[in-house]
């Protein structure tokens, strides 16, 4: 009779484990941030919400260095759930963003196409030189990262790939110390 | 582009002041001077005062757009009324033109854009187009050479994604199937060989169908269709994205037929593909899970007969990071030695266990480990694709194949490679595999072996979709024999002779 309800509340504990949502950032990076930040407006009026402490999807278009960290710059992707959680293309244009990270990353994370979450704090619009081109785009420092080595497909189309060939999907986290 | 643009205007402006300072002069040379009939011709700066507009008046008389260059240069006198018509009027014809040009670019644009191609519901690539060169070092019959060429692999792939409903059709051909597969007939001994009755040109078909997108990803898909099974590590990896050349002893061991030992002959213990249909999907974010049913009757089925008896099979893995895991394989059901169309299976129960590995070095990036194990169990009476057989019983003339009773078969290997990418040997590979295959673990005198050393050159390596490479593995190979008390010569014996191949590949999708 105790077995039961053991059992019971086992499988209640996988089952709710197993379709927990995926923590990829550190608790204490996570706290206070604006999951439902409104990217729009803050594209059009960059200089109007600065300081805020935001989480944003993307797509990497290029990444240069600069005085010891990195100046990424993303296209602004959904983050949706379903059917893998992360940053997914939805056919839609959308603006981009520039993310400044005191730090270094291995080259293979910043080709262009690779998926990213990013938590940092908005500032105010930085003049970025985007294909040659020098633009004038909202930005925001980085405190943590997190990027799919998706090579410009979906996260979604791993680890199954075309081609026939169980290709695992290279993710990591990084946060610059605090 | 701003700048480009500033140019430009700075150069139309120039253009603009040159045309209205030479345009007299033109008119008085060719005389096509565009200036309506009765309006003397007027040259800016020596228009007297009067005539030009003033300043006073100027703001005025001006039509729309007073900011433009040609009304400050109006307004300054620089240029006349009729000039100041002139360019507008060149201005809206090239804008109507430009217009023009504009609305058929996105008239194509439109149409381009709804081409299936483009909208990855259509895609094709080269799966793998590979040319061997092979030494072997096993004697071969009169009329064969040692050395080899051939074309190993010639594979078209399409694909696409229909909606998140449909996330992928797949379809695959293999332009050298041409081989006719043996039908293996019901009967004794004494009955007729199998005849060469079917080719089967497309290898792999299938659909991935995603009923509910929030179920995604703990119950990510159906798949159905034929495909590579997702059984362990190389079963399922492409031909187009091996680290070596020859396929795996577990694939497939062996040559010739059968014994009573169940040692001999050539052994298929786990077919690559098959007709199957599963679900797939993933907990926790760390467990994948694989649970279907199939044919196992490798890819043939559809030509020979696809109700075979069926097996179920489970695979779960469970990654250790983002691209280190280890997974355990599960393979039950029955398995029939006539009608079938893989070689070394018997009548009655048939299981397979497999556990296997991938370590991806963080710490030393390039370097990657992987392994398999794998131990199963063959009924009765196992045939060889073509020999005639019919039920479990060990007498020949009765049942027909290999007259052996149940075997329990094992193999494993252990795979290492680092992929060095720096310095003057940056993209070249060394690789090492060590494997073994036991036939019958209740047998002695018949295991295989074998060492590979490889080194692989990459002119491009974008996996999954993208890798040219070089390959030249050497293979140390070994064979016990075929059972106990057996006679057994190794020199026309493949698998008792080292051999060396390179293979050039192209893999672009």
């Amino acid at each position: 009779m105790i077995r039961m309800p053991r059992t019971i509340v086992l499988v209640i504990f996988l089952a709710v484990t197993a379709c927990a949502p995926v923590q990829l950032f550190p608790t204490d990076a996570t706290n206070g941030v604006d999951k439902e930040f409104d990217f729009t407006a803050w594209r059009t009026i960059p200089n109007a919400k600065t300081g805020q402490k935001v989480q944003l999807g993307g797509r990497v278009v290029q990444a240069n260095g600069r005085n010891g960290g990195l100046i990424i710059i993303a296209t602004q992707l959904p983050i949706v759930q379903q059917p893998a959680y992360g940053p997914k293309d939805m056919g839609r244009r959308s603006g981009e963003f520039a993310i400044f990270y005191a730090g270094s990353l291995d080259p293979k994370w910043l080709k262009p196409g690779n998926r990213l979450i990013v938590i940092g704090t908005t500032q105010e619009a930085k003049a970025v030189v985007v294909d040659d081109v020098q633009r004038s785009l909202p930005s925001l420092a980085a405190r943590c990262l997190h990027v799919w080595n998706t090579g410009g497909k979906e996260i979604a189309e791993f680890p199954y790939n075309a081609g026939g060939g169980y290709e695992p999907l290279e993710e990591d986290t990084y946060c610059v110390p605090q | 582009m701003r700048r480009l643009q500033r140019q430009a205007v700075m150069a139309s402006l120039a253009v603009v002041c040159m045309w209205s300072l030479g345009a007299p002069a033109w008119g008085e040379q060719g005389g096509t001077i565009l200036r309506p009939p009765g309006i003397p011709p007027v040259v800016a700066q020596a228009e007297p005062a009067p005539a030009a507009p003033a300043p006073s008046q100027g703001p005025t008389v001006l039509p729309p757009g007073g900011t433009s260059i040609e009304d400050l240069l109006l307004q300054k006198g620089s240029i006349t009324m009729d000039e100041w018509i002139q360019i507008r009027a060149e201005q809206e014809y090239s804008g109507a033109e430009s217009a023009r040009r504009i609305d058929a670019i996105e008239d194509w644009k439109t149409r381009t854009e709804l081409l299936p191609m483009l909208r990855d519901k259509v895609n094709f690539g080269l799966n793998a187009l590979q040319f061997l060169y092979s030494h072997q070092d096993a004697h071969v019959p009169e009329g064969k050479s040692q050395d080899n060429f051939s074309i190993r692999r010639s594979e078209l792939l399409f694909w696409g994604r229909i909606s998140d409903t449909l996330p992928r059709w797949h379809a695959l051909m293999e332009f050298q199937s041409i081989n006719l597969g043996r039908e293996t007939p019901t009967g004794g001994s004494g009955a007729a060989t199998g005849q060469p009755i079917a080719s089967t040109f497309f290898r792999e078909s299938y659909i991935d169908f995603r009923p509910f997108q929030s179920w995604a990803p703990y119950m990510n898909f159906i798949r159905m269709g034929i495909f590579r099974m997702p059984f362990g590590i190389f079963t399922e990896t492409s031909g187009g994205l091996r680290d070596i050349i020859s396929s795996p002893y577990l694939t497939s061991v062996g040559s010739g037929n059968g014994n009573r030992t169940g040692s001999a002959g050539t052994i298929d213990f786990l077919q690559e593909r098959d007709f199957f249909v599963d679900v797939r999907g993933k907990l926790f974010n760390r467990l994948e899970y694989v649970a279907g049913i199939m044919n196992n009757n490798n890819f043939h089925a559809n030509a020979t007969g696809a109700n075979a008896p069926k097996s179920f099979y489970t695979r779960v893995r469970l990654f250790g990071t983002d691209v280190s895991w280890i997974s355990f394989t599960s393979i039950q059901g029955e398995s029939n030695n006539a009608n079938t169309n893989i070689n070394g299976r018997g009548k009655g129960a048939f299981d397979r266990y497999g556990l296997d590995f991938r370590y991806t070095s963080k710490i030393i990036p390039g370097l990657m480990v992987q392994g398999e194990w794998w131990q199963g169990h063959d009924g009765s009476n196992q045939t060889t694709v073509g020999r005639p057989a019919n039920g479990a019983c060990l007498d020949q003339a009765i049942c027909g194949g290999s007259g052996a009773p149940g075997a329990q078969r094992r193999t494993w290997y252990v795979l290492g490679k680092y992929l060095i990418s720096d310095g003057f040997l940056q993209n070249w590979e060394p690789t090492i595999m060590y494997e073994q295959f036991d036939p019958s673990t209740s047998m002695s005198n018949d295991l295989y072996t074998r060492t590979i050393l490889g080194l692989t050159y990459y002119f491009e390596n974008f996996p999954p979709k993208v890798q040219s490479k070089i390959q030249f593995n050497y293979e140390f190979r070994h064979h016990q024999g075929n059972g106990p008390g057996v006679p057994y010569d190794t020199t026309f014996d493949a698998f008792a002779q080292n051999a060396f191949l390179v293979q050039f590949q192209i893999r672009f999708m």
